[in-house]
């Protein structure tokens, strides 16, 4: 792990590994279990998020040059580590299926209906490949504009949407009840998942580690926020029921936001600005799943996984978005059963053996640890 | 012997046996001159002076070398006195010849390397080294404007041909002490003078190591302009991002090497290089630090949006036309396919032909004498297009696109950066046409990819944006007033303050 990025980049990669699938799918299933609750749901899952952080970087911070997977290895050995590694990849692998379904179904369903599948999978896992290859800095930079393009998007949404605005769809807030809304938050908790366990994973490409809380805390708090004026807007404007029709339920806010005659249909804008976002966490993903591949396989080099990673990725990608039935029952019903557990176990569990195990830790460190 | 172990030997003590050598060494060309004579006709020491005609200033050569050792006014008891070879020399160096610049040489190698960089050679009998006489002279191009860089208001001097003119041009607006010059010869055949330029101190730690490494590793047989340098240390040299500056310009030197920059002087060409290169850099004229900031901005956001239309318009246009023309305002789409119904091509064959005709007009009217290149321009753009429009070959939109994305692309200052612009837009303009966003989004992000994954003599090709750094921003997109840039671009490590704090003038109350 030679490769130094900046806690600000840190904070771009963050922002945007989560956003383009959380403001749209993620929204369109909240919308159809939580109705008006999406937006509570939403700071309910960055609150949870916030919190598996937290301690994701209390793990790595116990032995900075290490990332989970390696201190995984010095807590419990060799096979504790190649167990977790296959769950990393387990996780990442079906996260990348819900990453197809952002991608391919904003520009498939809204933009070119006639193109076959394969040729979005092939492009955009093909693209993500390529920026892997340039390596983590090349990623990280390029996430730094997708945060600009993030500011852009929610600024050309607000003021095309705030004319249609109606706070009387808000109510009755916690409609369904709490508890309720806590449980949808499954959906977006498996966003925020990708972030955390990628934290796990890259941390220790990240310079000066004094500032990993800070920064890792402030891009869930900016994330969040990000995120939030998304179901705040489907809510006051196309109202739950509506947003709750829709596979991509942000493609629908921006197909009726307008200003003017000449800046009308936001489809377009919307792709341009979140085209980068969408690709970050294409390109994490691969990278999150090559590593943990290495892990499994025990090599040395991570560009031979690179390829056949994302071959299994881009395969897997491409059964699950070929049927969009498939695809929303897979992200509806199953996915939040697998990743919900690795969400919270992963962390934890390792967080805990860190605690039993201490010993191990500070052996191999040579009492460098915590 | 063979002509190696001819230049590696060491001069003879003999005059003719070392004039026999110079000549047989260069084949007895016609361009070579001597001249053979006694010092003050005194039949013990004979000399010969040795020169190519052409490339030595032969008044300098009469004035200073020829006719002190002829005039027969001098006292020159002394030279009956000397019969060492040291005490010949030094009499030569110290009393007899006037010019101001006298090097000795004892390798043949050395004295012919001299010699045909303008210098005169002269022999003396009993002499075992040449004396080497900086005479170099030769007919050069005046100082002129730069013809590919104009400015409104700034200075009209442009490089020149010649080494020494550029280093002078550059001297004359760097007073500082630390300010370096390193020399060196780069060719196996053509020798040619390059020179670095840099201020010690501003530069970063390293970069100078970096670049003289890099020079150091060209092993070629001639250098016959900069791009051969350029091309040989380039840092991404199969990329059509440009990582090395060319400039005609000395202040935009200057202006680099007081950022912490290092300038590359070509002998026999007006282009001077500047590292590390920035992307933006290429966006930025001269005029910008010579005119009102608020100006100097906003035509730098006009670059900025001519250098996105040149690089995205016709992909744009064709993206939306073929794949998606909901995303048209009815209005317009309605004006669109009405200029199209009689079009017989597909819209990016249209384009590409188009593309196409304007390269070819650009590129005849660039070579042609400039008075027929003009009429090329003109009857190329105007009738031609004219012409085809009215036979339905093209569409009246399709010329509006194609005018705009050329125009927007010569406004982009530098015409070598904006050619490398021109080069992207074929292949996103064939994805977007094959492909619609899918294809334009694809090779627009791998193209961003690439270049963000650029570096220029160690430091990221799209900084000070990618990788983001605040402070450099007053002098990126816009141009802050002076006095509000306190500080250097954040890489000159060792003197970041440029001496304009507390400067802003305030009017007495």
């Amino acid at each position: 792990m030679k490769s130094q990025i900046s806690n600000a980049m840190l904070l771009a990669i963050i922002i945007n590994i989560v956003y383009a699938k959380a403001i749209g799918v993620t929204q369109g299933i909240i919308a159809r279990q939580a109705g008006g609750d999406m937006w509570i749901v939403t700071i309910f899952s960055t609150v949870f998020g916030l919190f598996i952080m937290f301690l994701t970087v209390l793990i790595i911070k116990r032995s900075p040059q290490k990332n989970i997977l390696e201190q995984t290895k010095d807590l419990v050995g060799k096979w504790g580590e190649k167990f977790l590694a296959l769950v990393m990849f387990v996780f990442f692998l079906g996260a990348y299926g819900g990453i197809m379904i952002t991608v391919v179904y904003h520009l498939m369903d809204y933009f070119l209906p006639e193109v076959p599948t394969y040729i979005f999978v092939v492009l955009v896992t093909g693209v993500g490949l390529y920026g892997i290859i340039k390596g983590v800095e090349v990623v990280a930079r390029l996430a730094i504009l997708g945060v600009f393009s993030i500011i852009f998007l929610n600024i050309f949404l607000l003021l095309g949407s705030l004319d249609y605005f109606d706070i009387q769809l808000f109510l009755p807030v916690l409609r369904n009840g709490f508890f309720n809304a806590v449980e949808v938050t499954k959906h977006h908790n498996a966003d925020w998942a990708m972030a955390t366990l990628m934290v796990a994973i890259i941390l220790p490409m990240v310079k000066q580690k004094e500032k990993w809380m800070k920064y890792s805390t402030k891009a869930l708090i900016i994330g969040g926020g990000f995120i939030l004026m998304w179901p705040i807007l489907e809510v006051g404007v196309l109202s739950p029921e509506v947003a709750g029709q829709y596979i991509v339920a942000c493609m629908q806010m921006a197909r009726s936001a307008e200003i003017g005659l000449f800046i009308h249909r936001y489809e377009l804008i919307m792709i341009i600005f979140f085209a980068i976002s969408a690709l970050i966490q294409v390109m994490m993903c691969l990278l999150c799943a090559s590593i943990a591949a290495k892990h499994i396989v025990g090599g040395e080099n991570l560009n031979l996984l690179l390829f056949p990673v994302a071959l299994i990725l881009g395969g897997f990608g491409y059964w699950v978005v070929n049927d969009h039935i498939r695809a929303m029952d897979l992200l509806t019903y199953y996915w939040p059963r697998v990743a919900t557990p690795i969400t919270f176990a992963v962390p934890i569990i390792v967080f805990l053996l860190g605690i039993i195990f201490k010993k191990n830790l500070v052996e191999t460190n040579g009492g460098a640890s915590m | 012997m063979n002509l190696k172990e001819q230049l590696e030997q060491d001069v003879f003590i003999r005059l003719k046996q070392n004039v026999d050598r110079i000549q047989n060494i260069l084949g007895h060309s016609s361009d070579l001159v001597k001249r053979e004579f006694f010092i003050m006709d005194n039949s013990d020491f004979e000399v010969t002076v040795i020169f190519i005609d052409g490339l030595v200033d032969e008044n300098q050569i009469d004035k200073t070398i020829l006719s002190p050792l002829l005039n027969n006014n001098r006292n020159l008891q002394f030279l009956n006195e000397l019969t060492k070879s040291e005490e010949i020399a030094q009499a030569l160096t110290k009393k007899l010849l006037l010019i101001p610049s006298i090097n000795t040489v004892i390798k043949f190698q050395d004295a012919i390397d001299e010699l045909l960089a303008g210098s005169t050679l002269l022999f003396v009998d009993h002499c075992s080294q040449a004396f080497v006489l900086s005479t170099q002279g030769w007919d050069s191009r005046g100082i002129e404007e730069p013809q590919t860089e104009t400015v409104i208001r700034g200075p009209r001097d442009g490089f020149v041909e010649s080494i020494r003119v550029n280093t002078s041009l550059i001297r004359r607006r760097i007073r500082d002490p630390m300010f370096r010059l390193q020399s060196m010869k780069i060719g196996e055949r053509s020798k040619t003078d390059v020179a670095i330029a840099y201020i010690d101190g501003l530069v970063r730690e390293g970069l100078v190591e970096e670049v003289l490494e890099r020079l150091n590793r060209i092993k070629i047989d001639a250098i016959l302009e900069s791009n051969y340098i350029e091309e040989l240390i380039d840092d991404a040299p199969t990329s059509p991002f440009l990582t090395v500056q060319g400039t005609e310009r000395p202040d935009k030197i200057c202006a680099g090497i007081y950022e912490g920059k290092v300038a590359i002087i070509v002998d026999n060409t007006p282009f001077v290089l500047l590292v590390p290169t920035h992307f933006w850099t290429f966006l930025n004229t001269s005029d910008d630090y010579y005119t009102h900031f608020m100006m100097a901005s906003f035509n730098r956001l006009i670059r900025y949006m001519a250098f996105i239309i040149s690089l995205t318009l016709p992909s744009m246009f064709v993206m939306l036309v073929s794949f998606h023309q909901e995303m048209i305002p009815t209005p317009l789409a309605i004006t669109i396919a009405a200029g199209r119904e009689i079009v017989p091509l597909p819209i990016l064959l249209e384009t590409i032909i188009m593309e196409f005709s304007f390269e070819l007009m650009r590129e005849a009217g660039l070579r042609m004498p400039k008075p027929i290149g003009q009429a090329v321009s003109i009857v190329g753009s105007l009738i031609i297009g004219q012409a085809a429009v009215e036979a339905g070959l093209v569409s009246p939109i399709m010329v509006i696109v194609v005018a705009t994305t050329g125009i927007a692309s010569f406004a982009i200052p530098n015409y070598f950066a904006s050619f490398s612009i021109r080069l992207i837009r074929f292949p996103i303009l064939i994805a977007s046409g094959t492909l619609g966003l899918l294809g334009f989004s694809t090779i627009f992000v791998v193209v961003l990819i690439h270049a963000l994954s650029l570096r220029s003599f160690g430091e990221p090709y799209l900084a000070p944006i990618f990788p983001f750094n605040s402070s450099d921003q007053k002098d990126t997109m816009v141009r802050a007033p002076w006095w509000a840039i306190e500080k250097r671009p954040v890489d000159v490590k060792d003197d970041p303050e440029r001496d304009t704090k507390g400067q802003k003038p305030t009017p007495k109350k």
